[in-house]
């Protein structure tokens, strides 16, 4: 057999992410402009698949509040001065997996900031929609800090799911690791 | 009063609070990158309004979606307006939605839920 160096295969790539079910993805930095961006075509996508309105404003929200969790907690990062890791690049997708809609996003994060995100969602995977909601309110008096929008976004995304979220942490060393969001609408 | 105005961007609605007619109007979109920051000058100006003013309120929305940071916003604003109202003022809110958008709806009803204020969920169209 003959080996040649091993190219950038897009196929391979394009192949994975049919096979996964995703529909539209970006890999990159999540700008303000680039979620604005991705919003719009998101939201011309879903129009042209004919779901209902309020479908579509679920998916909207959904990637919306994912997209922005990655974007502020860049913002946090830098402007606590750690640039070690690319936090603002990052990877969303949305897909399908039977009738429902996937949107997945995933991002460079300290490790030591995961035990208290794991714990909140631990909490809200025990919630039915009626907690869900009383927590949301909440929530919604009794956070001041702004920067402390990532709680809300949370338990947002838990109300328009209708499976518990998924998340995963891959370890990449000592100090970092790579973690990964996906709720299903 | 003078008038306040914010032209609309991709993620941000328009804002025009007339300050002789006391009327507010939202319409647009609302994810700014930091709600914050953007929903901060409008109620400094309707604080201002309350604060020296006696005339009635109407809010007119027309937001079609609201990000979790602009939602804790609005609370902020309604709150403001509930306080008004608790001191016997004329405050009234119109919050237009799409009928065929349940999730819209819906969170027009839960906005008025916090609220003992006239509180109208009112159609796109009317």
């Amino acid at each position: 057999m003959i080996t040649i160096m091993k190219k950038f295969d897009l196929y391979d790539l394009k192949q994975t992410v049919n096979r996964h079910g995703v529909l539209i993805s970006f890999a990159g930095p999540f700008s303000h402009g680039i979620i604005e961006e991705l919003g719009q075509a998101v939201t011309r996508y879903l129009e042209a698949e004919a779901v209902t309105k309020a479908s579509l404003t679920d998916v909207f929200s959904v990637f919306i509040e994912q997209t922005q969790n990655v974007r502020n907690y860049a913002v946090k990062m830098e402007a606590e001065g750690i640039t070690d890791h690319d936090f603002n690049s990052g990877i969303v997708t949305i897909g399908r997996s039977n009738q429902h809609h996937v949107v997945c996003s995933g991002n460079f994060a300290r490790k030591s900031d995961m035990p208290s995100l794991v714990a909140q969602l631990n909490q809200l995977h025990g919630l039915d929609k009626k907690e869900l909601k009383a927590l949301y309110k909440q929530q919604l008096r009794t956070t001041r800090n702004p920067g402390e929008g990532g709680g809300l976004g949370l338990i947002d995304m838990a109300r328009k799911a209708s499976e518990p979220l998924e998340y995963d942490i891959y370890e990449l060393d000592e100090q970092y690791c790579f973690f990964s969001l996906c709720v299903t609408v | 009063m003078e008038n306040f105005v914010i032209e609309p961007t991709k993620s941000s609605p328009a804002i025009l609070f007339d300050g002789t007619t006391g009327i507010l109007d939202i319409a647009g979109e609302s994810y700014p990158e930091n709600s914050y920051e953007f929903y901060k000058p409008i109620l400094h100006w309707l604080s201002r309004f309350c604060n020296n003013f006696r005339e009635a309120i109407v809010f007119n929305c027309r937001i079609s979606y609201l990000n979790t940071g602009s939602t804790k916003s609005m609370m902020d604003i309604l709150d403001l307006f509930e306080e008004r109202h608790s001191k016997g003022l004329a405050v009234c809110v119109n919050w237009y939605c799409d009928s065929d958008n349940d999730r819209a709806i819906e969170t027009a009803e839960e906005f008025k839920e916090d609220v003992t204020f006239p509180f109208k969920i009112k159609s796109l169209e009317e």
